[in-house]
């Protein structure tokens, strides 16, 4: 008997009770969809960890100011500066896990440029921030040794300032005015997109000591900075090296081992490893759902196809009395279970392709589509169809010929 | 139960030629479905031979019984038994599935054992849409279909009004013209009249095995 002949029996059998067949595979479909969600969140999670470390470099601990909290009310993130240059420097000079840093100033001003205002944030820094960061040039180029040491009025701008202020894509050479100070564009950033939270290509990159200069005297007096971008050798070192700053930066600001700070360390990894870590909890929480159910829907069919071979007991021996043998009857069940199963995996995966696809568009969560995960869907319900469907077509084979004929 | 085995059957010695037309006859209990069993090859004798054409039945595993039901014989039961979900060609054609005849092969075969007996409208029809005697005849086409060299009848027109049952009754006996052996099973002296060769059942015995002179 060949395969095209029993699945076209099984098939009639199936089709006689739809409904029946479906529900048994209620199991498998609930199991296919977790499991493909599951892999779908957690590549997904990966790629944007990934994407995340691409925008904002790897291996960063990131020093700001803070005020320190004066009886448990805080004074607000911007109102003291207390980094300051001569930090950087001994931190430099302590740590030697330390790579490099940038300094950086900050503030967020109107940039005139060929008749066209724009708000952008403008910052003040060295050329490490550049590599820091993973900041790559469209265009142009870094500033020179002599530009950040004489202050020059040169500036490197981003992605969305170009757009909205230039209808070219080469603005190299033209002049822009921060804060009624006009400056040359001698560098364009390449675009890396925006976060939920801020579009990192508004920006406008000058150098620290023409800012300190010109535009933030105020705001940042003497060698005072905003913040600092660590870069540390190798990411075994980072959380060390986050401990040995906080150590080193009490001692510079002599504050005790228990004081309130008046600066905070921001660990990047931490915020990625955060991500990580909740994509990781939902993934385990899915293989819970995906393997409980495979399982309970293995059992659902098992039982269901014990019902359906003593339903048809009598079928059996009539199909053995015209010559079937233990075999065709194995096969034949086999084949029946194995259907259910795969119905439920084709209505599992369509089913996880639909969470897959909502949840992104809704809740903007990177999910990606792996596709070994549809295959490993297949070898998923088909063995369970396999395993499960074995003891009851087992039994129907094994059924005497004489008593199956008999039973009414 | 315990030491007091019951004996369905108990020192048969019964030999039966190609092309007889035998009707077994005996009350419920007598044995006859028994017998049935065995030379149907549904069953084996638990001591004793039974050989049917030159196969010593006795030795055979499932399998080989199984191939020689498939080959050599063809059942019609009191009921029918023909499966609900296929049509009269499909019910047809289950032997021939087994057997792995081609599908071609299959449904020729089908068709022309459906034609012979007298169903060539009807192929396209479920059992729920058939008469009892075209059901019968059905489940006659599907024994004939892969030309056997018996067929055993169990209660053949049990089921039956008797203008349908006197139908069925000629069809067996126009198959055992052209050279079928037919085993017929039955309780009712005018259908085991069809037989040349009656024999009568009682206690797992043979009580009477004889010429039908009637015949």
């Amino acid at each position: 008997m060949s395969i095209t002949d029993l699945i076209y029996l099984s098939q009639k059998s199936l089709r006689s009770n739809i409904l029946r067949s479906i529900l048994t595979s209620l199991g498998i479909i609930i199991g296919v969809s977790s499991v493909i969600t599951m892999i779908s969140i957690g590549s997904g999670a990966r790629i944007e960890v990934e994407q995340q470390i691409e925008r904002f470099g790897s291996n960063n601990l990131i020093v700001r100011s803070q005020s320190s909290s004066n009886r448990g009310v805080s004074m607000g993130a911007n109102s003291v500066n207390t980094l300051t240059l001569k930090d950087m420097e001994a931190l430099k000079e302590e740590l030697p896990a330390i790579k490099a840093i940038a300094p950086r100033v900050s503030l967020s001003t109107q940039i005139v440029a060929n008749g066209n205002n724009w708000l952008a944030t403008v910052t003040g820094t060295t050329n490490d921030y550049f590599d820091l960061g993973n900041w790559k040039f469209q265009n142009g180029r870094s500033f020179e040794e002599e530009e950040l040491n004489s202050g020059s009025r040169v500036a490197i701008i981003g992605k969305t300032v170009q757009k909205n202020l230039f209808d070219t894509d080469s603005p190299i050479d033209e002049v822009i005015r921060i804060n009624k100070v006009p400056f040359t564009v001698i560098g364009l950033l390449d675009a890396k997109g925006g976060t939920a939270w801020a579009d990192l290509d508004d920006t406008v990159i000058v150098p620290l000591k023409t800012a300190k200069q010109r535009l933030v005297a105020k705001k940042f007096p003497g060698d005072q900075i905003r913040s600092m971008t660590i870069n540390v050798r190798s990411s075994d070192l980072l959380f060390k090296t986050e401990k040995d700053v906080d150590t080193v930066m009490r001692k510079l600001h002599k504050i005790s081992a228990n004081g309130n700070p008046d600066f905070v360390i921001r660990n990047y990894a931490q915020f990625l490893n955060a991500r990580q870590e909740s994509s990781r909890v939902m993934s385990i929480l899915l293989a819970t759902v995906a393997g409980i159910s495979l399982i309970v829907g293995g059992i659902g069919i098992m039982n269901i196809m014990l019902v359906t071979v003593t339903e048809r007991t009598k079928e059996i021996g009539v199909c053995m009395s015209v010559g079937a043998k233990k075999r065709d009857i194995l096969l034949q069940f086999l084949i029946e279970s194995l259907m259910i199963s795969l119905i439920g995996g084709l209505i599992g995966i369509a089913l996880g392709l639909g969470v897959i696809f909502g949840v992104s568009e809704y809740f903007k969560w990177k999910m990606s589509l792996d596709y070994m995960s549809i295959v490993l869907s297949f070898v998923f319900s088909s063995s369970i169809g396999i395993i499960f469907g074995f003891y009851p077509a087992r039994k129907a084979a094994n059924l005497n010929p004489i008593d199956a004929l008999r039973y009414e | 139960m315990g030491d007091n085995k019951l004996l369905a059957l108990d020192n048969i010695d019964l030999s039966i030629n190609e092309g007889d037309f035998v009707s077994i006859m005996g009350s419920s209990g007598s044995g006859k479905s028994t017998l049935m069993n065995i030379i149907g090859c549904l069953d084996v004798p638990s001591s004793g031979e039974y050989h049917f054409r030159d196969n010593n039945v006795s030795t055979l595993n499932s399998n080989k019984l199984a191939e020689l039901r498939n080959k050599d014989i063809g059942f019609v039961f009191q009921n029918f038994n023909l499966l609900p979900r296929l049509n009269a060609q499909e019910n047809v054609v289950l032997p021939l599935l087994y057997s792995g005849k081609n599908l071609k092969v299959r449904n020729q075969l089908a068709i022309e054992a459906l034609e012979s007996v007298g169903l060539k409208d009807r192929v396209h029809h479920r059992p729920n849409q058939l008469s009892g005697g075209q059901q019968q005849r059905v489940s006659i086409a599907r024994a004939i279909a892969g030309s056997p060299k018996l067929i055993l009848a169990d209660e053949p027109t049990g089921a039956l009004d008797s203008k349908t049952g006197l139908e069925i009754m000629k069809i067996l006996n126009d198959l055992n013209a052209k050279g079928i052996t037919i085993v017929l099973v039955t309780h009712e002296d005018d259908i085991a009249n069809y037989g040349s060769r009656i024999i009568k059942m009682k206690d797992g015995k043979i009580l009477e095995d004889k010429k039908n002179v009637n015949n």
